[in-house]
């Protein structure tokens, strides 16, 4: 039974691997580096990011309504989850969710994401530094889940992002044209399923940016100048596949617990395309170990970035109630740009 | 007035007169060009030997001087034998005043550097600090015979300037903006603007100093005493001092014309610039040729001419400037931007005009010869470039050129010398068909300092150039990533470059347009830009595009 269990571990890390190394040949879209392309690749949540940034087939994965919406129909108390994510060059992320039950069969969760920099150097073309921008960008999610069976979920989720470059002022200064700074998108709609087939397997589908538009895409233009004197983009939020795979076991006594995704990103304003030239793919795997009762031990791949996490689960008690707690770290390394970020804290607990 | 070139016995070019010298002063030193005293150089002058240089760099708040020795290869390249330098001896006095970029005033954006023998050695102003701790008050002038004697002059200040407020109050209107050295009457002859001239004489046993100010009524020079009452329309300024290298004449550049003192008196020599307001003045070449400079400001713009007249000709002619085939062209450098003279070399019957812009960075020289400022090249949308500098190899980055001498690289042979704000000095053995750069490259931090994109925020098809230090020469890659560390776009790879003081390194490569590796606009938002050196080092800059369309 060991042999099994490591082989299909080892199966599910060689797919995940797999999944990374095809993402290079057809990462050609400039669309996903952009400023509004990264959220989904980037996630939310320190305990999910430790291990590869999986999360979408995890009841307990949090903020729910943006991993998978399907997720809010399991949860049986109120959950907040707070993360901070500094990585190198100022940039300073975080996530915030809060989320419930609502009946018996129904749950529903607020997610916000927060990526920014902190210290962008306005540099004119005189090479002065007129001033420092702190440009940022954030996402909305509201999540609706209805749980059909004991072990099946569905999801629906609502978002739409608010960036703001900061940097308009300067613009004035620097050239006189009267920028805009804010930018906000039109509700884009993800739906999800999630399964628990059974102790041991996890399984999760969930469709990202949909729109009411034309081939269901979420696009929008953004004119970054107030009297048209610069060119407008025209933003597409790319269409996701996210399908999560969840295993658990145990090693020698100790539960172990195996996580992998696969994404698809169609990079391309058409309802399907097959071209595989518009899609851009890449893949998550990650491991966690229970190494003594409530501390955890993480590892995990995204795409190409490693990252290592621990997390200690508490409780505090306040009158005769008691909220459990958990605290996690990770630890980041993204290896294309050769960077390695220390410090990521989250907090997440349960109110009874 | 005829200009006629006549012989006397006065003169003695100075240029050679130590030429023999030359062997014993140079030492082969590989590592010789490490020792600049800065690379932000602002002046260079002869030092009176063969293959003798001088150049005066000011490093933020620290002055000093190199003394360069160079020599030329059997192939015509210049090698540089040794340098040595010496910081000035008080770092609240410099050569280079801070309006040297600044300011608009002609006279005010060079720093005169002549050589004046070898009681002298190179003479330069030198300027105190204000209240507001910025050099802008004129104290005298250095004089520089050799590393251990870079010695400070003071002038006093005639009490008469307290008594005129204007003058109390801008000290940069009497500041130094030229020297002439006689070297039979051993007399110094300094430019003070609206002090008129002042001669250090040093023919006695004591030195003695004497300041004069041109009378234009009674046509004389005289002298400037306490109780005079300085009336600048009656007493113009007098902004550059020249001796005649044959005749010994006195040449004054001054708000009213050109003035010459000759043995038949002082005499406003030319009709067309009689009223001008001169601000330079530049003899030499062969034929014997005369450069003037006028300058003056008209509302918020400088109205700048060149002028000149050769030997026997009955007054100065506007130069003319020619196309690539030698037909005068109507529009000129004038037309494009308000240019002023930073230096003048003569080499033969080429004279090498300096001119900077004013309210930007814009420099070269041109080449004049007897017909005018030749154009070296017509550009794609059909502008005449003038101006040679970076394009033309003069420097290898670009930097503003901020000085320019003539020298004798060997005992036969020309040299021609600029300074560079920020890269050094470039020497060319072959009237400036090839160069060499001299940097200080211990100067230079052996990393890529912090990167700088510039300007930082662009949209897709603008530029924004990546700023760097290289300290030794190496293989640049810079790759432009996404917020979450995604590479998109390769924008060099493994590149060789230079070393240099310049904070960069190739415009006409280095610089990310808010493209992806295929070409596509990158979508709106903060991007990073890494620089990597083959020597382990790595720096990061910031850039951010407005544009991108879904494509």
């Amino acid at each position: 039974m060991m042999n099994l269990k490591n082989l299909v571990v080892t199966a599910l890390a060689v797919c995940s691997l797999a999944s990374s190394a095809l993402a290079g040949p057809f990462t050609k879209k400039s669309e996903l580096g952009g400023f509004d392309g990264f959220v989904e690749r980037m996630s939310g949540g320190v305990r999910e990011l430790g291990r590869g940034n999986t999360g979408s087939a995890d009841t307990a994965s949090m903020p729910g309504a943006f991993w998978n919406p399907a997720l809010l129909g399991f949860r049986e108390n109120l959950g907040v989850t707070l993360n901070i994510e500094r990585r190198d060059l100022d940039r300073l992320g975080g996530a915030f969710g809060v989320e419930g039950k609502v009946g018996k069969r129904m749950g529903v969760g607020f997610a916000m994401l927060y990526r920014g920099d902190r210290d962008f150097s306005v540099i004119n073309d005189d090479d002065e530094t007129v001033g420092t921008a702190k440009p940022f960008f954030s996402m909305f999610y509201l999540g609706f889940a209805y749980r059909a069976t004991r072990q099946d979920a569905f999801g629906l989720s609502f978002s739409m992002s608010y960036d703001n470059l900061d940097i308009s002022e300067y613009m004035n200064e620097m050239y006189g044209i009267d920028t805009e700074d804010a930018f906000r998108s039109p509700v884009t709609v993800n739906i999800s399923w999630f399964r628990q087939w059974n102790a041991k397997w996890s399984s999760s589908v969930v469709i990202r940016n949909l729109s009411f538009s034309k081939n269901l895409s979420a696009k929008w233009t953004k004119n970054p100048s107030k009297d048209n004197s610069l060119a407008s983009t025209e933003g597409v939020r790319p269409k996701v596949l996210q399908i999560g795979l969840g295993y658990r076991s145990k090693i020698m006594g100790k539960p172990v617990y195996a996580w992998m995704e696969a994404l698809d990103y169609q990079v391309a304003d058409t309802l399907l395309a097959f071209d595989p030239q518009l899609h851009v793919w890449t893949g998550r795997v990650g491991f966690e170990c229970e190494i003594v009762p409530r501390a955890t031990l993480r590892v995990g791949m995204d795409d190409l970035n490693w990252m290592l996490g621990a997390g200690y689960k508490f409780e505090i008690r306040v009158g005769r109630k008691k909220f459990p707690l958990e605290v996690n770290y990770a630890f980041l390394y993204e290896t294309s740009a050769g960077l390695w970020s220390p410090f990521s804290l989250g907090l997440r607990g349960y109110i009874p | 007035m005829k200009f006629s070139m006549m012989k006397t016995s006065g003169f003695k070019s100075l240029a050679f007169s130590a030429s023999v010298l030359a062997g014993t002063m140079l030492s082969v030193n590989a590592f010789a060009g490490e020792t600049l005293f800065s690379n932000y150089v602002y002046a260079v002058g002869p030092a009176g030997q063969n293959g003798a240089l001088w150049a005066f760099s000011r490093d933020n708040s620290y002055s000093g001087v190199t003394l360069l020795n160079f020599n030329v290869s059997d192939k015509g390249n210049v090698v540089t034998e040794a340098t040595k330098q010496a910081q000035v001896a008080t770092d609240t006095l410099t050569a280079v005043q801070d309006g040297i970029f600044e300011d608009d005033l002609a006279e005010r954006r060079r720093i005169p550097a002549v050589y004046a023998g070898s009681k002298f050695g190179l003479v330069l102003p030198m300027f105190a600090m204000d209240k507001d701790d910025r050099y802008r008050v004129p104290a005298g002038y250095y004089t520089i015979r050799d590393l251990g004697n870079v010695i400070e002059n003071p002038i006093d200040v005639p009490s008469i300037v307290e008594d005129l407020d204007t003058l109390d109050k801008n000290p940069m209107m009497y500041a130094t903006s030229g020297f002439a050295y006689d070297s039979t009457a051993k007399r110094l002859w300094i430019a003070r603007g609206a002090l008129g001239v002042m001669v250090h004489d040093v023919s006695g046993k004591k030195s003695a100093d004497t300041t004069f100010i041109l009378d234009v009524e009674k046509k004389k020079l005289e002298i400037l005493k306490n109780n005079t009452k300085l009336d600048l329309k009656k007493n113009p300024e007098i902004f550059d001092v020249r001796l005649h290298p044959e005749t010994g004449e006195l040449w004054l550049a001054t708000a009213k014309g050109v003035w010459v003192q000759s043995s038949g008196g002082l005499k406003n020599v030319s009709d067309k610039l009689k009223d001008s307001r001169v601000t330079g003045l530049w003899l030499g070449g062969k034929p014997f040729q005369v450069i003037a400079e006028t300058a003056y400001k008209k509302g918020d713009d400088v109205v700048g001419g060149l002028w000149r007249v050769y030997d026997g000709a009955k007054d100065f002619s506007k130069v003319n400037f020619l196309d690539t085939a030698g037909k005068v062209q109507k529009k000129d450098v004038y037309d494009e931007a308000d240019y002023t003279v930073s230096d003048v070399a003569f080499i033969g019957k080429t004279a090498f005009v300096l001119v900077r812009a004013v309210g930007g960075f814009v420099s070269g020289y041109l080449k004049l010869d007897s017909l005018g400022a030749r154009a070296w090249e017509k550009d794609d949308d059909g502008k005449l470039q003038w101006l040679y500098g970076y394009e033309t190899g003069a420097t290898d980055r670009k930097a503003t050129i901020v000085s320019m001498c003539a020298f004798p690289l060997t005992k036969n042979r020309m040299g021609l010398a600029i300074a560079t704000d920020g890269n050094g000095i470039s020497v060319s053995a072959d009237s400036g068909a090839s160069w060499s750069v001299v940097l200080n490259r211990a100067k230079l931090s052996n990393n890529l300092g912090s990167i700088r994109m510039v300007p930082s925020v662009i949209t897709p098809g603008s530029e924004a150039l990546v700023s760097y230090k290289v300290g030794e020469e190496s293989k640049i890659t810079i790759e432009v990533f996404s917020y979450d560390m995604r590479k998109v776009r390769t924008i060099v790879k493994d590149a060789v470059r230079n070393a240099d003081a310049s904070r960069s390194s190739n415009p006409k490569e280095d610089f990310w347009d808010g493209r992806d590796d295929h070409g596509k606009d990158c979508t709106m938002g903060v991007y990073y830009i890494r620089v990597k050196d083959n020597h382990g080092h790595i720096g990061w800059g910031k850039a951010m595009t407005l544009g991108g369309n879904f494509r």
